[in-house]
C-alpha cells in the first residue's frame, strides 16, 4: 500500500490549503493554536475589559468617556487551565489572529544556512550539467548547432569564468560556523540551589516548539497549531487508488472506498471456554456475509491455500508477472520499499476440529433487521442464523504442552466463493465466481492452568 | 446524628439532596440536586457563592483523633464543585476559588490553599499541601502554577440561581441574618 497525501487541512478550523502554502506556512494553521503546557487545542475566550482611566485623568469626565466596556479576548486550555495571560500576552481586541509573534532566535542563521545550501546545491547541478555537455563535446565529431550559431548564454557565461551570478555570490557571502573550545561553566549555585519544578518546563514542552526550546514556564508561547493531511491509499502492485477521501476536509465520506471489509466474510468470536494444556473446549463463533451474493463457505484447517484449478492458474500467473514488471520500476523508484511486513505466523498450539460441511451465507439485506424469522436449524455445528449472518460451534483442542499463562491462539482458513461485481473486459466476464482463501488466527486470551 | 443545616438568605439549595449532621450554608451558594454533604467528624460550613453540581460529595470524615470540640470544615468562597467530585477531608481548611473538577477525588489528610484547580479524574489521596494556584491535570496528576486565581463564576451562579427555583424543589434559608446584613442578602437574593 503506498500512502498519499491528498490534501492538507486543520483540525480545528478545517480550513484546508494547497500543499505549497503548508510548506510557507511550516504545516501549521495560522488561526489555531495548541496549548504550549499540555498541548490541548486551545479556545479563544472573551472578557468585558473596562478600559483602565489614565491615572492623572482622576477627573469625573474621564471616567464618563471610557464607560464603555470593550470585549477583549484571550487564549485559555479547558485541559490544564493554561492561559495566554500567564505568560503576559497582552489581550487582543479582536477574536483571531492579531496574536503577536516571537521572531525565533536563530532565524537569521537559519534561512543564511538554506541559502547556503541552495547554492550549493545549484552550483552541483550546474558542474554535473558542464561536465556531461564537455564528455558530450568531445566525442561528437560533427559540428553541432550551437557551435555553428556561436554559443548560448550560459555556457558563455560558464567560458567567462562567471557561473552562475546568483549562486556565486551567496556562496562567497556565506561564514561558516566557527567552533568555540571554551564553553561558558554552570552558575555557581547550579547544584545548590533548590529546583522548582513548576518553573521549568517539562521535555515534550520544549520539543514543542524547537526553534525557542523555553526553560521556564514563563517562556511558554503558544504552538500554531500542526496541520494535518487527508490521505489515499494505493496498491502497491497494481497502482489501483484503493482509498480517496473527499477533498473537504469536513466530510468523512470516501470518493474510493476498496476494503475488504466490504468483501471478505466477517469472523467474530462470540465466547470461548478456558483454554487448558491438552484439553478440548468450545469456540463460539459468528459469521457474517458482507456481499450482496450468496457465499458458501468452508472452514478448513490452518494450511497454505491449495494451489488454484489449472486453467485459472495460468492466466493468473502471467498477469502477476506482468503487473510485476509494471510496478517494479516504479518501486525501484519508491526506494524498495519492503512490500509486506512479513510476519512469522505465530505457533499454534490450539488447533480446530473444522467441521466437514459447507455453509452457506445468505446475501446482506439491509432490510432484513426488520423482518424477525430467525431460522432455526438445530444442529450441532449451527447455532443460530439470521439473515446474513450465523453462529458456529467449534471444536478446540489444546497441545498438552501449551504453556500455562502464554497466549492461546488458533487458526483456521476460510475457504469462501466470492462473486466479482467489478465489471472487468469482455473477455474476463466469464469467471466472476471465484473460490478464495483467508487465513484467520484468533487471539483466545490467555492459556489456563490445566488444574483448573 | 443531630441534624442541623443552617442555610443562609440567598442560597439555592436543592431538597432533593443528602444533608446530615451539622452543615452552614453560606449565601449565594448554589447546591444542585443529588448532592450529599456529610458531617460526621465535625461541622461542615460552606461560604458564599459556591457551586456544589449533582453527584457530588463533600464528608468531614470522623477520625480517631477527634478533637473537642470538633474543628469544623470550612470550605471558602467561590469554590466550584464540578458533577461527581468527591471531598474527604478531616483537616480544616479548603481555601477560595478553588475548582474541583469532574469525578475528581480529594481525600484526607489534603490541604488545599486557594485558586487551585484539580483536573478532571484526577484523584488526590497521598497526604499533601497545595499551595495556592496549584492546577493539577491529566490523568498523570501533572502539577502546573497558575499565575492567576480562577476567575469567578458569578454569572453561572446568577443564572442558576434564577433557572434553579423554576425546576426544583428548594430547601427554604432557616437563618435570619441581623440587622445590617439582611439588607445585603436581600441584594443577593435572586429577582423573580
Amino acid at each position: 500500500m503506498i500512502p498519499q497525501v491528498d490534501s492538507h487541512y486543520c483540525a480545528n478550523c478545517l480550513e484546508n490549503m494547497p500543499s505549497s502554502e503548508a510548506r510557507l506556512k511550516k504545516n501549521r494553521c495560522s488561526s489555531c493554536f495548541d496549548c504550549p503546557s499540555c498541548f490541548h487545542t486551545l479556545s479563544t475566550r472573551a472578557t468585558l475589559a473596562q478600559p483602565r482611566p489614565a491615572p492623572e485623568a482622576g477627573g469625573g469626565d474621564a471616567k464618563v468617556e471610557n464607560k464603555q466596556p470593550k470585549k477583549m479576548y484571550y487564549l485559555s486550555c479547558f485541559n490544564c487551565r493554561w492561559t495566554s495571560r500567564d505568560v503576559g500576552i497582552p489581550d487582543q481586541p479582536v477574536a483571531s489572529g492579531g496574536w503577536p509573534e516571537r521572531s525565533a532566535p536563530h532565524a537569521a542563521r537559519v534561512s543564511q544556512l538554506l541559502e547556503h545550501y541552495r547554492a550549493v546545491a545549484q552550483q552541483e547541478k550546474q558542474d554535473k550539467l558542464e561536465r556531461e555537455r564537455k564528455k558530450f563535446a568531445i566525442r561528437g565529431k560533427y559540428i553541432t548547432l550551437t557551435d555553428k550559431t556561436g554559443l548560448t548564454g550560459a555556457v558563455a557565461r560558464s567560458i567567462a569564468g562567471l557561473g552562475d551570478a546568483g549562486a556565486g555570490a551567496a556562496l562567497a557571502g556565506f561564514a561558516p560556523a566557527v567552533p568555540k573550545e571554551d564553553v561558558e561553566g554552570l552558575p555557581e549555585d547550579a547544584f545548590t540551589k533548590e529546583v522548582n519544578l513548576k518553573q521549568i518546563t517539562s521535555m515534550p514542552q520544549r520539543l514543542a516548539s524547537p526553534e525557542w526550546q523555553p526553560v521556564s514556564v514563563s517562556r511558554l508561547h503558544p504552538l500554531a497549531k500542526l496541520l494535518s493531511v487527508k490521505r489515499s491509499q494505493r496498491c502497491r502492485a497494481c497502482d489501483h487508488n484503493l482509498t480517496k477521501p473527499e477533498y473537504n476536509p469536513g466530510s468523512i465520506k470516501f470518493k474510493i472506498e476498496l476494503l475488504a471489509y466490504y468483501h471478505v466474510p466477517e469472523v467474530k468470536i462470540i465466547s470461548c471456554e478456558m483454554i487448558k494444556p491438552g484439553a478440548k473446549s468450545t469456540l463460539l463463533l459468528k459469521l457474517a456475509n458482507p456481499t450482496g451474493h450468496e457465499m458458501a463457505l468452508q472452514l478448513l484447517p490452518a494450511a497454505p491455500p491449495p494451489p488454484p484449478p489449472h486453467g485459472e492458474t495460468e492466466a493468473a500467473t502471467e498477469d502477476k508477472d506482468d503487473s510485476i514488471e509494471k510496478s517494479l520500476d516504479k518501486s525501484l523508484k519508491l526506494d524498495k520499499e519492503p512490500r509486506w511486513p512479513h510476519v512469522e505466523p505465530p505457533a499454534i498450539l490450539t488447533r480446530v476440529t473444522p467441521p466437514a460441511v459447507t455453509l452457506t451465507l445468505a446475501p446482506r439485506d439491509d432490510a432484513a433487521e426488520y423482518d424477525d424469522d430467525a431460522r432455526h436449524e438445530p444442529s450441532h455445528i449451527i447455532l443460530w442464523r439470521k439473515s446474513n449472518k450465523l453462529a458456529l460451534r467449534l471444536e478446540l483442542t489444546t497441545d498438552p504442552a501449551a504453556v500455562e499463562g502464554s497466549p492461546a491462539r488458533t487458526a483456521l482458513t476460510v475457504e469462501y466463493s466470492y462473486r466479482n461485481t467489478v465489471p472487468q473486459s469482455i473477455t474476463a466476464s466469464q469467471n466472476r465466481d471465484h473460490t478464495l482463501y483467508t487465513t484467520v488466527y484468533l487471539d483466545l486470551g490467555t492459556v489456563g492452568s490445566a488444574g483448573l | 446524628m443531630a441534624h442541623n443545616i443552617k442555610i443562609l438568605p440567598g442560597a439555592t439549595v436543592c431538597e432533593d439532596c443528602t444533608l446530615e449532621g451539622d452543615i452552614t450554608i453560606g449565601g449565594g451558594t448554589v447546591i444542585h440536586p443529588r448532592v450529599t454533604i456529610i458531617a460526621e467528624g465535625g461541622p461542615i460550613i460552606i461560604a458564599e457563592y459556591c457551586i456544589i453540581e449533582e453527584y457530588s460529595t463533600i464528608i468531614h470524615k470522623k477520625s480517631d483523633k477527634q478533637e473537642d470540640p470538633p474543628k469544623p470544615l470550612f470550605i471558602g468562597a467561590h469554590n466550584v464543585f464540578e458533577v461527581g467530585c468527591r471531598l474527604e477531608s478531616p483537616c480544616g481548611h479548603v481555601g477560595e476559588s478553588n475548582v474541583f473538577e469532574c469525578k475528581c477525588f480529594v481525600g484526607v489528610n489534603v490541604k488545599i490553599g486557594s485558586g487551585c484547580v484539580i483536573g478532571a479524574a484526577c484523584h488526590l489521596s497521598a497526604p499533601q499541601t497545595l499551595v495556592d494556584n496549584t492546577v493539577v491535570w491529566g490523568s498523570e496528576h501533572h502539577v502546573r502554577e497558575a499565575l492567576e486565581k480562577q476567575p469567578s463564576q458569578l454569572l453561572q451562579l446568577d443564572f442558576l440561581s434564577k433557572v434553579m427555583p423554576n425546576y426544583h424543589r428548594l430547601r427554604k434559608p432557616n437563618i435570619h441574618k441581623r440587622q445590617p446584613s439582611s439588607r445585603q442578602s436581600l441584594d443577593s437574593s435572586p429577582k423573580p
